[in-house]
């Protein structure tokens, strides 16, 4: 249960955060929040798809992981020490256990006190020294960690409002599609990956020379092909859950 | 007229001209498509269901669901509930459902429910569809995309809104020209054709086929052409309406999920949920029952469920049956032009459907190909009426009640057609099979038949056969049990769902 809290430096001056990846920490699912700004980077190794809102009427961009809930093939966790296998990772999910809220006029940093990152100095929060980062300096200063976090949840915050008008513009010029993937892995078995949509390149295809211009300056057209990109990112995604599946047996 | 056939009159409006003419159009392009409807009459307000078919005929014409929704004033339909139509007892009910039984035609359904759940309702164990209107759920959610559904359905809707919107989508996207004036005179060729109408202000109007959408006058068929009427009065004898619109006590008043038909004297009530109203009827038989006995009944009904004593009836006469032939050389009717009978299974706007369809599909090219498609036109719908008014008259011949001549009568041989006492013979022994409705496109399915013979508990009698496989027959109904389940809990209200699809319409994807 989220229980969150206005960050101040008085309350929390001896708050740790935890920053090891892991299981534990709340890292195991399948997918998080993206927005355009950041489908460049993540099109590098992840699959970047959409989904509907649960009342039908938006679409959220998310970077996979996974091919179920719950399942994350980034997260490395043999021999204890825990990582996650790939250079960078998304923004929505670095940024917790912090989310940005809303006190009238202004935003301000809150905090999940509830999340299993959330570590208080001197309690440990599990055994051996998991890496964790101050959030306060000893005069009551915010430490670097903390000034990264501030500018990670304005960067998510701007993007994801870009989100919005994003996936409106897609379908409004029908640039999205249902599709259906159907896994055969190594060892036989069939999963298949439902509910989710892409881009519909036919349509892209066949896209006006005034609407691709609309779409690009309003920045629109790169995101659109680096998610049309991402989907090569599927492979990898299968031989992770081959390799994984191989492991566990 | 040219040999070519370029140029389609529709005559009448309503939602039957303006279906008719919303297909066509939408199919043929390159042709010509005038509808002419006299200003001043107001369409019958009766035709307010609809079937699942309705779905693929408005994507069909290229009109948006949502727009449907907010436009028409529609609800969700999923299929009819008969009260009182086996003995005339409080709790005697049964559902025709829309969805096909689990697993339908991989076993003996009937059978094994006789032998192992005869306690339960046949459409209750087979299908999941029953479960959710009884708990009034919408048959999708709100991310479900526009006409797709969760469970099978059609509509209830205002026929006069969906005549008007129907009427906009044709003008505004499909060409289609709106004449609006009164028909004088039909002028002949020499062949007897029809060459053109005389229109009281605006001249002659030409075309090359006529369509008949001028309701139960059918000016062209049968004012001008005579082609008789089949009466179906001695098999269905219902010939009377009175209808009225009920407000709901609240507004949020649930919505119901089917059509209710409540079982009367001497003919029945009908009870369709808008949005903002309900729609209520009493259907009978005027030689059985008087207008101001079913008044009586109707206003009786309208307390019993909520609504106001005050409400003004409109009263409908009609005469059961359908044209001796339909198209006759270059005109064709459709709608109530072609016949009428109750709407105890809402079969108007579904016929009126299913022309326009084969209409538009098969439509001659020529006037030389004309005859040709005219014949096999007429063939294929007294097909279909007849099939009609046969699985109408099976909810008649079934019942049990006989708290008057009326119900009677209706199980008296000479009112029953014979290829249904023959098949009634059959059903008693095994169920009906899709090779006793063996054409591609039956009216009803087999499936409707049997949830009409074991709602009204007509099982079946007979030994054990090798294809009945009893054990895969209760695998289909627990997986039913567990569809309905998973379902209940998942699928919003109606009414919850209509109001977020007012405000934020459907997904298009």
């Amino acid at each position: 249960m989220p229980n969150h809290a206005l960050l101040n430096n008085v309350d929390h001056k001896h708050l740790r955060v935890i920053t090891a990846r892991g299981a534990a920490y709340g890292d195991a699912v399948m997918s998080a929040l993206t927005f355009p700004a950041e489908f460049r980077e993540l099109q590098a190794h992840y699959p970047i798809v959409f989904a509907k809102s649960e009342d039908g009427t938006s679409f959220d961009a998310l970077a996979l992981f996974g091919f179920q809930q719950g399942e994350n093939l980034f997260l490395d966790e043999r021999d204890g020490a825990a990582r996650w296998d790939a250079p960078t990772i998304p923004l929505s999910v670095e940024r917790q256990p912090f989310l940005i809220g809303r006190g009238g006029e202004e935003l301000s940093i809150h905090i999940d006190m509830d999340h299993p990152r959330v570590a208080r100095d001197g309690v440990g929060a599990g055994e051996g020294a998991h890496e964790s980062e101050a959030l306060f300096l000893t005069y009551g200063g915010t430490s670097e960690y903390l000034e990264r976090i501030a500018s990670v949840l304005r960067t998510l915050h701007d993007g994801l409002d870009a989100a919005r008008g994003f996936t409106a513009v897609l379908l409004e010029l029908e640039l999205l599609e249902s599709f259906v993937l159907d896994v055969e892995l190594d060892d036989g078995s069939q999963n298949r990956l439902g509910g989710f949509y892409t881009i519909h390149e036919e349509r892209l295809l066949s896209l006006s020379g005034e609407q691709l211009e609309r779409l690009n300056r309003a920045g629109y057209l790169q995101a659109i092909y680096m998610a049309v990109a991402s989907l090569s990112q599927f492979r990898g995604l299968i031989d992770r859950k081959n390799r994984a599946h191989a492991h566990a047996r | 007229m040219s040999n070519t056939i370029e140029h389609i009159v529709v005559v009448g409006g309503g939602s039957a001209g303006w279906l008719v003419a919303a297909v066509i159009a939408a199919e043929h392009r390159h042709l010509r498509v005038t509808l002419v409807e006299s200003p001043g009459v107001p369409p019958i307000g009766v035709g307010e269901g609809t079937w699942p078919s309705m779905r693929d005929t408005l994507h069909r014409v290229g009109v948006s669901e949502s727009d449907f929704f907010r436009e028409c004033d529609a609800a969700f339909k999923q299929g009819s509930r008969f009260d009182r139509w086996v003995d005339g007892r409080a709790g005697d009910y049964y559902f025709h459902p829309f969805v096909l039984p689990q697993g339908y035609g991989d076993a003996n359904l009937a059978a094994a429910w006789r032998d192992q759940h005869r306690n339960v309702p046949f459409a209750d164990l087979v299908s999941f569809q029953p479960h959710l209107c009884a708990r009034g759920r919408a048959p999708k959610q709100a991310q479900t995309p526009e006409f797709a559904a969760v469970a099978n359905y059609g509509y209830h809707l205002d026929a006069g809104k969906f005549g008007v919107f129907l009427r906009r989508h044709c003008v505004d996207k499909l060409g289609v020209r709106h004449v609006a004036d009164h028909v004088d005179a039909v002028l002949s060729e020499e062949n007897g054709d029809i060459a053109a109408l005389r229109l009281r202000e605006q001249g002659l109007l030409a075309g090359d086929l006529f369509v008949d959408c001028t309701g139960m006058q059918a000016l062209l068929l049968g004012g001008h052409y005579g082609v008789p009427l089949l009466a179906q009065k001695h098999v269905l004898f219902n010939d009377s309406a009175l209808a009225v619109q009920v407000p709901y006590p609240a507004p949020d008043s649930p919505i119901a999920s089917q059509t209710t038909s409540t079982a009367q004297r001497a003919g029945w009530i009908w009870d369709i949920g808008l949005p903002t109203r309900r729609g209520i009827g009493h259907v009978y038989s005027s030689a059985h029952t008087s207008d101001e006995e079913a008044e009586r009944a109707l206003r009786a009904y309208v307390l019993e469920t909520g609504g106001p004593a005050d409400v003004s009836p409109r009263k409908l006469g009609f005469d059961p049956g359908y044209r001796e032939r339909f198209w006759h050389r270059n005109c064709v009717a459709i709608g109530l032009s072609a016949g009428f009978i109750e709407p105890l299974e809402a079969s108007a706007l579904a016929l009126v459907e299913m022309s326009a369809a084969w209409l538009a599909d098969d439509l001659p090219a020529t006037r030389a190909q004309l005859d040709v498609v005219a014949a096999r036109f007429n063939e294929a719908f007294t097909y279909r009426w007849e099939r009609v008014i046969e699985f109408l008259k099976l909810h008649y011949v079934l019942s049990k009640r006989s708290d008057g001549p009326f119900w009677i009568e209706h199980r008296e041989a000479a009112s029953v057609p014979d290829r249904l006492r023959e098949l009634l013979d059959l059903w008693r022994t095994r169920p009906p099979s899709r090779r006793d409705f063996p054409r591609i496109e039956e009216v009803f399915p087999s499936a409707s038949y049997q949830y009409i013979l074991y709602g009204m508990g007509h099982a079946p009698e007979g030994a054990a056969r090798a294809s009945d496989l009893p054990q895969e027959a209760d695998r289909h109904f627990r997986e039913a049990a567990r569809l309905t389940e998973r379902m209940l809990p998942a699928l919003p209200s109606n009414r919850e769902l209509l109001a977020h699809i007012a405000r934020h319409g459907m997904p298009r994807i």
